[in-house]
């Protein structure tokens, strides 16, 4: 096959997908980003819950038949083995953590989408004095996070809702201010002033021992606990991660409320009424928002086409062909 | 103390002196070669502790370096945006065997830290103070990391990609690892103490082994000091070397510990040693001071024990000494000796009995020759009125038989005086109010006072409790006391008559201001028949000493002539 042929669709092939999430259900999920977005294109033809799942083409799709003849997934695959699994070419589609997508980026083979899952921290019942709260939202440095660790990518924000989805995310301040921060600290109790920041997500991990850093200048002693450890759940605070599910705004803020723990917000039908009611679930820090960041993944040489994903991070692969043979 | 005890004593301190100095300069040579060899072996750790470390600093140099001269560091010294690189630190440090490894842009933010990531951006401010890092070698720095503060051996080298500068600050840990890695001999240590805080903290001290009180205040004084020093601390002499860092100011303190057990134990085994011939030592002078006591204290308590039956009146004692040394001739002397003293006390006893014989016949012939010579007179008297008065005769044989009579009832009473001094009975000892028996002996004596012109004076101690004495013959020595006071004041006088409580017993004083008595008459003065006076029997003093003497009591005189006199009994 000569290089003037590969720039042509054509039919054939099987796209291998890895992923993080290893998804436990007893049937493959039928809503939201990621694998549900296969089905009109795709049938599924196997499922093994939590390891893999096979998808075939529907001949008879909507948009007509996928240039691919199957897509199959792998699950459960931790980021750096699909960064390998890519540079190997045992795979054409993995997701990429923030260092890999910044080095696949310059080859221009990443597919990114708007920033889709909102990081924050979630402060629990121990953490009861709002200064405390307020003191830690203020310590950390999350333009320097989101330039280092993120890598640039994200947004840094104060809100909930990311701002391409409610416009006015701009509005809650999220600059760093250690000075109030320490103030504010000081004027707690010490006791008050310690305590376990859990993260549920080993790629956060650099993220919370930064924050910890950031709140030690503020005068808080926070401790990371690893991910996966039992004390986890029973952190203070814990620095989690929520993909937002809907591109309605309020129906959005419902679902990162309801996973983060905060009361279902009052309904609203105008940007004022979504505004008022994303502050009031703000108020009081039980919750500070950090970052709002995007799905993005790397794909394989071999993959040609479009962005294999849409802008809300949904998986589009019936536009995709594989070009060559499998390595 | 007896001769015997003295002689095992000396004996004993002899043995314990021989053997106590001989075991003080084994043990004190013993310590001085242990010390010098503690010394060397001590000197030679430090020498290869300096040796080690100086290793160390180059390798840490050299692998600082190498990081600062590689194209990854050059890449990131000339990336206008670094933060790409913030996570590659700890693969530069692991691949150079550095376990601190911080790559810091120009303006002296934090790149990429290997022992603390998180630390990016992060400012170090303290690179920029100097500008050829390259000569400062490698030196200690106290390195903040997320758990706490460390100690490090840290070098600092630079990158340039053209106008940009990239620190590269790399080094090791000093921690139980580095100290692990010290060959140190048997018997030694290696501890570090990380002068991390201002105060002393316990978990800054690192290595094996006890550590206690001592060795804290021991740490606190060489960082005071920041100079070597060495302390013997239980059983382990340590030599403290501070260490100090970059700007001179000490970082830590190394201590290197040197057991003593060796030493103390043998030590304690020459003790041991020491105390056995000590106590053979005593056994030995146990025997030698029994064989010393056979040989010569023996003949001297044999001695000792006739002269005590001598002292006790049995002049006749020998002793019995068959060997010719100095102590058989001082047996010899002492046999001669009591054979003179019995002679000499027969001789004694002969010449005062004889003398005692003289003095009862020349006062008995002075006492009756008194009363005889009235008697001669009034016989005469009678016998001339019946030759040359007749009609006077019954008028003279009247008042002459009267005056035979009164004569005859004085030569009587002369008798019984003598007859009552003969036969002084036993003391009949009961209770007795002293006071009561002064105070009604000395009102029998009134009129008396009254006609020689003598003031009496009683001065009692109310203090004094009945004392047991038999109160007839205490009358009658306080009689003879009065008495005689009244007598040697013929012109008058004052007569005081005092008590005083001794403890359980009784001082009676009766004093006279008298003419007083010369010295010589008042050793005589207690002599049966002997009397300053014209009319005595000289029998007063000698029965108020009898009576004395049989209640177990002392009496004594002090006198001055024309001074009065003052007879003292002291009772109980």
């Amino acid at each position: 096959m000569g290089a003037h042929a590969a720039t042509r669709p054509h039919y054939g092939g099987t796209l291998r997908v890895e992923m993080r999430e290893a998804i436990e259900s007893a049937d493959p999920p039928q809503t939201g980003p990621g694998m549900a977005s296969l089905n009109g294109a795709f049938a599924i033809t196997r499922w093994e819950a939590g390891r893999s799942a096979s998808y075939s083409a529907e001949e008879d799709a909507a948009g007509g038949r996928p240039f691919l003849d199957a897509v199959e997934i792998e699950m459960g695959r931790s980021l750096r083995d699909q960064a390998t699994d890519l540079d190997l070419g045992k795979t054409d589609v993995v997701e990429l953590g923030f260092n890999e997508a910044h080095r696949l980026a310059t080859a221009r083979r990443t597919w990114l989408s708007a920033p889709v899952r909102v990081v924050a921290l979630v402060f629990g019942p121990r953490v009861d004095d709002t200064r405390v709260r307020e003191a830690l939202a203020l310590a950390v440095n999350r333009a320097a996070i989101r330039n280092v660790l993120l890598q640039g990518q994200g947004e840094v924000s104060g809100a909930l809702l990311p701002q391409w989805l409610s416009g006015y995310a701009f509005l809650f301040d999220a600059t760093a201010d250690v000075a109030r921060a320490r103030a504010l600290a000081a004027a707690t109790p010490p006791a008050a002033r310690s305590f376990t920041l859990g993260v549920e997500d080993a790629t956060l991990r650099p993220v919370a021992d930064r924050i910890a850093l950031n709140a030690r200048d503020a005068g808080l002693a926070v401790s990371v606990t690893a991910p996966g450890a039992v004390s986890a759940p029973a952190a203070d605070v814990r620095l989690v991660e929520v993909r937002i599910s809907s591109r309605d705004g309020w129906q959005a803020l419902a679902g990162v409320a309801a996973a983060l723990g905060l009361p279902a917000p009052a309904r609203a039908d105008t940007p004022e009424a979504l505004y008022a009611a994303e502050r009031a679930l703000l108020e009081g820090f039980r919750v500070a928002p950090l970052f709002h960041l995007p799905d993005v993944y790397g794909a394989g040489p071999r993959v040609k086409g479009g962005g294999g994903i849409t802008p809300a991070g949904e998986w589009r692969f019936e536009n995709l062909w594989l070009e060559g043979r499998r390595p | 103390m007896t001769f015997r005890t003295r002689l095992l004593l000396i004996f004993t301190v002899a043995v314990m002196a021989s053997v106590g100095m001989v075991e003080w300069l084994a043990i004190d040579a013993t310590r001085q070669s242990f010390e010098l060899m503690e010394a060397r072996r001590v000197d030679a750790l430090v020498a290869q502790f300096r040796k080690e470390f100086a290793r160390r600093a180059a390798n840490i140099v050299h692998a600082v370096e190498g990081i600062a001269a590689s194209d990854a560091a050059f890449n990131i010294a000339n990336a206008p945006d670094p933060s790409a690189y913030y996570n590659d630190a700890a693969s530069m440090a692991s691949a150079r065997g550095l376990t601190l490894l911080e790559l810091v842009a120009g303006d002296g933010a934090i790149v990429s830290s290997a022992e603390w990531p998180a630390r990016f951006g992060y400012k170090e401010d303290w690179l920029a103070q100097r500008s050829d890092w390259q000569s400062a070698g490698a030196f200690l720095k106290r390195e903040e990391l997320a758990d706490g503060t460390t100690l490090a051996l840290v070098a600092v080298a630079t990158a340039t990609a053209g106008d940009r500068k990239l620190y590269v600050v790399g080094g090791q840990q000093l921690d139980a690892d580095f100290l692990s890695t010290l060959v140190l001999p048997e018997g030694m240590r290696v501890l570090l103490y990380r002068a991390l805080q201002p105060r002393f903290a316990q978990e800054q001290l690192l290595g094996p082994g006890p550590r206690g009180d001592q060795l804290a205040s021991f740490i606190e004084r060489v960082e005071k000091q920041q100079a070597e020093a060495t302390r013997t601390i239980g059983a382990e002499t340590f030599h403290a070397l501070p260490l100090k860092g970059y700007g001179d100011n000490l970082l830590g303190v190394l201590l290197i510990g040197s057991s003593r057990r060796e030493l103390l134990a043998l030590e304690h085994a020459q003790r041991s040693y020491g105390l056995a011939v000590a106590g053979a030592g005593i056994l030995i002078g146990i025997v030698m001071s029994a064989w010393a006591t056979a040989r010569v204290t023996r003949p001297v308590r044999l001695l000792a024990e006739s002269a005590g039956k001598v002292a006790a009146g049995n002049w006749d004692t020998t002793v019995e000494m068959a060997s010719g040394d100095e102590v058989g001739q001082l047996a010899q002397a002492f046999n001669r000796m009591t054979h003179e003293l019995v002679e000499q006390r027969e001789r004694l006893v002969q010449t005062e009995r004889v003398a005692a014989w003289r003095e009862l016949a020349r006062r008995l012939a002075h006492e009756l020759k008194n009363p005889l010579f009235p008697l001669q007179i009034t016989v005469e008297n009678m016998q001339r009125a019946r030759e040359r008065y007749p009609e006077q005769f019954d008028e003279v044989f009247r008042e002459g038989s009267h005056t035979l009579l009164a004569e005859l009832a004085n030569l009587k009473q002369i008798i019984a005086r003598f007859s009552d001094f003969a036969k002084m009975p036993a003391p009949q000892m009961q209770p007795v109010d002293f006071n009561a028996l002064v105070t009604d002996t000395m009102r029998l004596f009134e009129a008396q006072f009254a006609q020689a012109r003598v003031t009496p004076k009683i001065e009692l101690d109310a203090r004094l409790r009945p004392i047991e004495v038999d109160p007839e013959q205490m009358t009658r020595a306080l009689r003879n006391l009065v008495v005689n006071a009244i007598d040697a004041m013929p012109e008058g006088g004052a007569l005081t008559v005092r008590t005083l409580a001794l403890g359980a017993g009784v001082r009676l004083e009766v004093s006279d201001t008298g003419r007083g008595l010369a010295a010589e008459e008042c050793a005589r003065l207690f002599t049966p028949y002997y009397t300053t006076k014209t009319h005595g029997t000289g029998l007063g003093l000698a029965i108020v000493q009898s009576v004395v003497s049989d209640h177990k009591g002392r009496i004594a005189v002090e006198s001055e002539p024309g001074r009065g006199a003052t007879f003292r009994i002291d009772l109980g």
